[in-house]
């Protein structure tokens, strides 16, 4: 029952996706969008598990009084406020609520108001740190020590460069009247579209090739780690 | 409303920028929030984008009788799909092994065919394709032609682990390793881009929407 | 003094950096811009579209990334919106649902466009790949209330829409995976023409499907978003923002530069 039954689970609905896949007759076709449709109704729920882990996490933070656990409050908080006031759309009918025009749901403007000035200033600025982070390693990490190094350090200038326009300008001041205008942008495409190309290509067939073989070991039932232990 | 929601936004930016000079309760506290808040936002926007059209409203069909026999099939999924709740006991954890087994196996499924038709067998019609018009080409789309033929099977070379990399194999590889090199280093440039950009936007933000409630 | 240089403070850079930054956006300056080919492909595209054609915006950025795909979104729709193309917004992601209402509504509200005429915004799905493959046998099976509720039915402009055949172009804003999802499942399988919007850390994945003709235009960043709004002759945050790009890349390049010399000089040293 607990590995037995998720094992074949897995193999039946694997193998009637592949198999109505290359059939158009209208029953499998139809079987096709059903099994679909499970994926679709099942997918929500699956939101839950990310939730409790976080909650559990949070809660085991506060009772166990570990390290910087006053701030678990705020994560329920912010949490708490926002469902307070995305979730309840039926109070829109209410007349309580109609006549001192509040509303609730994702177009409140209440709810809005949050998501523009703190959910996404913070999520912008957490990710902008990387700015500085990346400038950083640069100087201190980008160093030309052998052949590849420098194959990478190179590359990396000139994309960079030809991904602003002062690069042009820098180019094309240099080199004054000649035919070669815009040097710099010609030498990011050529890479682009050239060494950089050929190396993603062989990247995505051996990824494919990859997903494809741990997709038939899955429906095969070869590979179970997503089962867990026990 | 707007103005309170300038300052606020512009308070927690500078609570995060904090952070680079070092740890502090401020850049703890605007972390915490973020999680709570963006946690928050996904569960609401979970419940009123996918779980109630795909999961409640069939059920809501079935409750206000209209339902057609059809109709009961669609509760069979949504059972499943709440055995994830099941990670609320320990004992019954192993529950969300059959929404979950069912998830994977559509997935796998689904990807064969596709993956091999979208990554497999375009990729290597695009890579063979320039030579069936290799009249037609240039001198310099030649030899683009033939430095990705070149650059595709050395890389897939440096990938195949079943042969030793030494001789001519060996040599192969690491001509793979020279295209790798460029390609990770055009990665390198295109990420510096896309960072600096999210630092221009929040300077843009603290100077222009911030500073110029002041000025 | 070299070891002095390679060991700089790391808050040394921040400040630079951040100076680099600054400084620009207090004192803007106007570099000309080049366009690249996939950007010039792209508006050739929708240019030629013709007026009443639809074409579907997938909002798959985040506020953790808006700082790239946003721009490139407004300058397309306006594009779309002047040229009478109608524009149907989804997104894959949760977290970009929201951002693509504001912005719609605030572009829509710019050009005169009508809600339920010239554009509509379907809303988020979860389930990924499930959502495309559903969508191209019938929009209305995944979304079939828009994102404020109303259903498809009523809407007039989804009336003759009902799957990718009746979409002229997909284009794709992400910062993430989902333009290989838009290509594995919405190309590959129902023959959706394909462009895409991406933020710089994905660029240079994209090259194979352009040379395939698997997405038939590409904006690559900052510098996209840029690129565009020249075509359409609307300067915005993309041109402002790349122009102020500029002065951090050379700041990066030149301390690597730096760097390096440093780093060499200290091995000579060593050797000798």
């Amino acid at each position: 029952m607990k590995r037995q039954v998720p094992l074949v689970l897995c193999f039946l609905f694997g193998i009637v996706m592949i198999l109505t896949e290359f059939s158009p007759h209208s029953d499998s076709q139809e079987l096709y969008k059903e099994v679909g449709r499970w994926y679709l109704v099942i997918t929500p729920f699956a939101y839950v598990i990310g939730v409790m882990t976080l909650v559990q996490v949070h809660g085991t933070r506060i009772r166990r009084r570990a390290e910087y656990w006053q701030y678990s409050y705020v994560v329920f908080a912010g949490m708490i406020l926002m469902v307070v006031v995305g979730m309840p759309t039926f109070l829109n009918q209410t007349p309580f609520f109609q006549a001192r025009g509040i509303s609730f749901g994702l177009q409140s403007p209440v709810f809005e108001w949050l998501f523009e000035y703190v959910q996404v200033p913070m999520e912008a600025t957490t990710f902008s740190l990387l700015a500085f982070f990346i400038a950083s390693a640069a100087y201190r990490a980008f160093r030309a020590r052998t052949f590849e190094a420098t194959l990478l350090l190179i590359s990396a200038l000139i994309v960079m460069m030809g991904n602003v326009p002062i690069g042009d300008y820098i180019w094309n001041t240099v080199m004054g009247e000649t035919p070669w205008t815009d040097g710099t942008s010609w030498a990011r495409q050529w890479i682009l579209d050239n060494p950089n190309l050929a190396a993603r290509r062989g990247i995505i067939l051996g990824v494919a090739l990859g997903v494809i073989s741990q997709s038939i070991r899955i429906i095969l039932g070869i590979e179970r780690s997503y089962l867990g232990g026990d | 409303m707007e103005t309170l929601g300038i300052w606020i936004a512009a308070f927690l930016t500078l609570c995060i920028y904090s952070f680079l000079y070092r740890d502090n309760p401020f850049y703890r506290f605007a972390e915490h929030l973020f999680v709570g808040v963006a946690v928050g936002y996904g569960i609401v926007v979970q419940i009123h984008q996918g779980f109630i059209p795909f999961a409640w409203r069939p059920v809501e069909t079935i409750i206000s009788g209209e339902a057609s026999p059809m109709d009961f099939i669609k509760l069979i999924p949504i059972a499943i799909g709440m055995l994830f709740f099941a990670r609320l006991s320990p004992r019954h954890t192993w529950l969300i092994r059959y929404p979950l087994a069912i998830l994977i196996g559509i997935g796998a499924g689904a990807a064969i065919p596709n993956v091999l038709q979208a990554d497999i067998f375009a990729q290597v019609r695009g890579t063979l394709t320039p030579f069936s018009q290799l009249g037609t080409l240039g001198a310099g789309e030649i030899i683009g032609a033939a430095l990705m033929v070149i650059g595709v099977i050395c890389t897939l070379t440096y990938f195949f682990f079943s042969v030793e990399h030494r001789g001519a194999v060996g040599g192969l590889s690491k001509i793979g390793i020279a295209f790798l090199m460029i390609g990770f280093g055009s990665a390198f440039g295109n990420t510096v881009m896309g960072r600096v950009a999210l630092l221009i936007q929040r300077v843009d933000f603290l100077i222009e929407d911030w500073l110029g409630t002041i000025f | 003094m070299l070891e002095k240089i390679m060991n700089m403070d790391r808050r040394i850079v921040f400040i630079l950096a951040g100076l680099a930054v600054v400084i620009p956006t207090l004192l803007p300056v106007s570099l000309p811009i080049t366009v690249s080919e996939p950007t010039q492909k792209l508006y050739d595209y929708i240019d030629a579209l013709e007026p009443g054609s639809t074409l579907m915006m997938a909002f798959d950025y985040g506020p953790s990334s808006l700082a790239e795909p946003e721009p490139m979104a407004e300058a397309v729709l306006k594009h779309c919106f002047d040229k009478k193309v109608k524009v149907v917004g989804v997104t894959l992601l949760i977290d970009a649902v929201t951002l693509a209402d504001q912005l719609m509504q605030k572009v829509a509200e710019e050009k005169g466009a009508v809600y339920g005429e010239d554009y509509v915004l379907l809303g988020y799905r979860p389930g990924g790949f499930q959502v495309i493959l559903g969508m191209g046998s019938e929009i209305a099976s995944i979304f079939d209330n828009d994102y404020a509720g109303k259903p498809l039915s009523e809407i007039p402009m989804m009336e003759n829409i009902t799957n990718y055949e009746q979409i002229s172009l997909l284009l794709d804003l992400a910062s993430g995976s989902t333009v290989e999802l838009w290509i594995t499942y919405a190309n590959a399988k129902y023959d959706l023409t394909i462009a895409a919007g991406v933020t710089g850390v994905i660029v240079s994945q994209m090259y194979p499907y352009l040379q395939t003709g698997q997405l038939v235009g590409l904006l690559p960043g900052f510098l996209g978003a840029a690129q565009y709004e020249k075509l359409i002759n609307s300067s915005g945050k993309g041109t402002a923002g790349i122009n102020t790009e500029s002065f951090v890349h050379l700041l990066i390049v030149g301390l690597v530069i730096i760097g390096n010399i440093a780093y060499f000089m200290t091995r000579q040293r060593g050797e000798s």
